[in-house]
């Protein structure tokens, strides 16, 4: 009996070291990439070129960090970066959830279909859509502002919207019944009902918002064409742009600058982990 | 509720408001730097001046791509002026896009201050000048000092040919556990060189051809290139990718002795801390040289800017006036070299003045692949002939192979050329030109 306990008790353990073997290593291999970013952010340039490449570099280039930052205005990079990044997250978690709202709880006629169709615009392609949406904003006079990058995502995104439809449907519908006894009209439930009970899904929609439009390179690269309307992204391509079509990209102070950049989406995950995996879970997306 | 959806409305509206303005103001000239922040940083600390002096405003629109030029010119938005390069400049010139030069240029003795190829390079098949050459490189082989004299090599000179670049390469090439994978290599070429050793060996290009063609000469210098990588003594183009190393890489490195790259360039000169030097690229034989010199590209002004004259002085004034781009090769009173050796007193010893002014000497031009076919075809060749290119230099074809697909890459560009023809809406001096070209090909 105990020798079977024994042989039961070994094969967990077996199962637990392989499981997190094969974690640990996959993790390593995800996370090489940001170690690299990490050590040529210290090194030299003559020591990112070196061969082999050395991990932990003779001396630690600190310093990088505050030269990455001098090389541009990254203030002034910053904050546009978080004003449009701020407006984007608002307007797409409002109109994406308005939008959800309608499609998971309002009875109409061709609904399915008017669904359907919004999910059905997830299909074109962004270089179809380029021109047309760049003449579109330039004859509104909205080029070089911040308008083109900001105004669309108070028009709902067909991802968002499916993605939060999903978790609507999920919630039971006797909340809202007992809320339309106790009075309440259609916005009222969708404002406090359904939004409070949905944060999960909405962390998780924040969190796409997020991540999309602090990482944006294309639209930004589109539509501002000021060097003062840059936004960080924008920022990182100047660090990479070479002189007359020669030169050698400065990679220890790219590296420090893009790593000064992906910190608030690495908090920003670390601190809506929770939320967002239930988010996925609940709102359609598990596999 | 109300108060909270309204409040943050007006958050998202001041946010956005912070956008700045759109950049149509009046007699200002919006010019399109590439995006560097070093090249942008130096501009907006001289435009002040420059405005002063000469009346004109420049506003900067830096950005690299093609995909916001053409949404920008689709747009009627096109900065006034903006770089374009000879596969792009002579479409745009045909559909209307860019301002004919001669029409602000004529007279101007700006242009005596220019070597004539700058001004050559920027004509169309129409006789229109459409873009103005703003600077020029050649080509070298950038050597490791210290690996020449530990292998007892002695350095290149300027007569070298491709044997003696060959033979050094060798002597360089050390695989001491005989693994056939050199800890160091002697050489490496990138594959974007190879025409400028195809310029070398005399290949006859012509210039704007509508269709490709491998002359003997070029077989010639693609077999020795691939020889290159089966002697083991040039890396093989699959592995340098494998290993994600760039070509300044692997010289700074020392992965390999000898580089072949843009002179000067102005990265892997500040990048280099060996002990380095530069030679012409070698000659074939006893056949005379012909360099190459970069001329493929140029400042072009929108035909729907507001001022050109404006647009004119300010096109003059960033080819020579600002200091960024000072000494500017393309400029005859320029003290290119010695502006350079100034900058950067490595050069001083390294080769370089020799190798500048060879290619003064001998100056083959730019032939490469996408100034040596016509605009009206390069992209559809390059996009046809490169994955033919990427299976040769991976050697699952040979050169004859390569040269046997040549009729069928030709009769499907010249197909869709006739219809680009009647399609497009080009201008009609530059539809009669492209008709008149294919009228006079064998049917």
């Amino acid at each position: 009996m105990n020798q079977r306990a024994g042989l039961s008790r070994l094969k967990a353990i077996g199962r637990f070291v392989g499981w997190y073997g094969v974690l640990i290593a996959l993790g390593i291999v995800f996370a090489i990439p940001f170690l690299w970013m990490f050590s040529v952010s210290l090194h030299d340039l003559a020591g990112v070129f070196a061969d082999p490449f050395r991990w932990v570099p003779e001396e630690l280039r600190w310093s990088n960090y505050v030269d990455a930052v001098s090389l541009l205005p990254f203030g002034r990079y910053l904050t546009n970066t978080v004003v449009i990044t701020v407006c984007v997250l608002i307007g797409t978690v409002l109109s994406s959830s308005l939008v959800a709202y309608g499609f998971s709880r309002l009875r109409f006629r061709g609904r399915d279909k008017l669904f359907a169709l919004c999910i059905a615009t997830m299909m074109l392609p962004g270089q179809v859509t380029m021109i047309p949406l760049y003449i579109g904003f330039s004859k509104l006079g909205w080029v070089d502002t911040f308008l083109p990058l900001i105004v669309p995502a108070f028009f709902g995104s067909p991802f968002y919207i499916f993605l939060l439809r999903q978790f609507f449907l999920t919630i039971p519908r006797e909340y809202d019944e007992a809320a339309r006894l106790d009075g309440a009209g259609k916005l009222r439930i969708y404002w406090s009902i359904i939004l409070p009970l949905s944060r999960p899904a909405l962390a998780t929609v924040a969190l796409f918002a997020f991540l999309g439009t602090w990482n944006d390179f294309f639209n930004p690269l589109i539509y501002l064409n000021s060097p003062e309307n840059a936004t960080l992204t924008l920022g990182l391509n100047m660090m990479k742009s070479q002189v007359m079509g020669t030169g050698v990209t400065q990679w220890h102070l790219l590296m420090a600058a893009s790593l000064l950049v992906m910190i608030p989406n690495i908090v920003l995950f670390f601190v809506a982990q929770k939320h967002f995996m239930k988010g996925i879970q609940v709102g359609g997306l598990k596999g | 509720m109300t108060n909270r959806a309204a409040a943050l409305l007006a958050f998202c509206l001041i946010g956005a408001g912070c956008g700045g303005k759109t950049n149509d103001g009046a007699g200002e000239i919006v010019y399109n730097s590439s995006a560097n922040a070093v090249e942008i940083q130096a501009l907006q600390s001289e435009l002040p001046e420059f405005a002063r002096e000469s009346g004109v405003s420049v506003k900067l629109n830096p950005f690299s791509g093609q995909e916001k030029l053409y949404a920008m010119i689709a747009a009627g938005q096109a900065p006034d002026i903006f770089y374009t390069n000879a596969a792009v400049r002579d479409r745009l010139a045909a559909e209307g896009h860019l301002l004919d030069l001669r029409d602000v240029s004529s007279g101007d003795p700006f242009l005596d201050r220019l070597w004539p190829q700058v001004v050559e390079d920027g004509r169309s098949v129409d006789g229109g000048l459409y873009s103005m050459g703003n600077w020029s490189f050649t080509a070298g082989v950038y050597y490791n000092k210290d690996l020449f004299d530990v292998a007892g090599v002695s350095y290149p000179d300027t007569t070298w040919t491709w044997n003696d670049m060959v033979g050094a390469a060798e002597a360089l090439t050390k695989d001491a556990d005989r693994d056939g994978k050199p800890e160091q290599y002697g050489l490496f070429i990138p594959s974007h060189f190879i025409e400028v050793f195809e310029q070398m060996n005399r290949t006859p290009i012509r210039k704007n051809a509508l269709y490709v063609s491998i002359p003997d000469e070029s077989a010639e210098v693609y077999r020795k290139y691939l020889d290159l990588m089966d002697k083991g003594i040039m890396p093989d183009l699959l592995t340098v990718q494998a290993m994600g190393m760039q070509a300044v890489q692997m010289l700074a490195g020392g992965k390999v002795a000898m580089l072949v790259e843009a002179v000067p360039n102005q990265g892997l000169i500040e990048a280099l801390q060996i002990r380095w030097g530069v030679a012409p690229i070698p000659r074939f034989g006893q056949k005379p040289p012909s360099y190459f010199r970069s001329g493929s590209g140029g400042l072009s002004i929108s035909a729907r800017t507001a001022d050109p004259e404006s647009a004119w002085k300010a096109l003059k004034w960033i080819i020579a006036g600002a200091s960024i781009y000072q000494p500017n090769p393309v400029l005859r009173d320029a003290d290119f070299v010695g502006g350079w050796e100034e900058r950067y007193p490595q050069l001083k010893d390294s080769g370089f003045r020799d190798v500048w002014n060879l290619s003064l000497e001998h100056n083959g031009g730019d032939l490469r692949s996408f100034v040596r076919y016509s605009s009206w075809t390069s992209a559809r060749i390059l996009s046809l002939l490169q994955p033919e290119f990427d299976q040769l230099w991976a050697g699952r074809i040979t050169v004859d192979q390569l040269r046997s697909q040549i009729p069928s890459i030709n009769e499907q560009v010249e197909r869709e050329l006739r219809n680009d023809v009647t399609r497009r809406h080009w201008k009609p001096e530059f539809r009669d030109a492209v008709e008149a070209q294919l009228a006079r090909l064998p049917q």
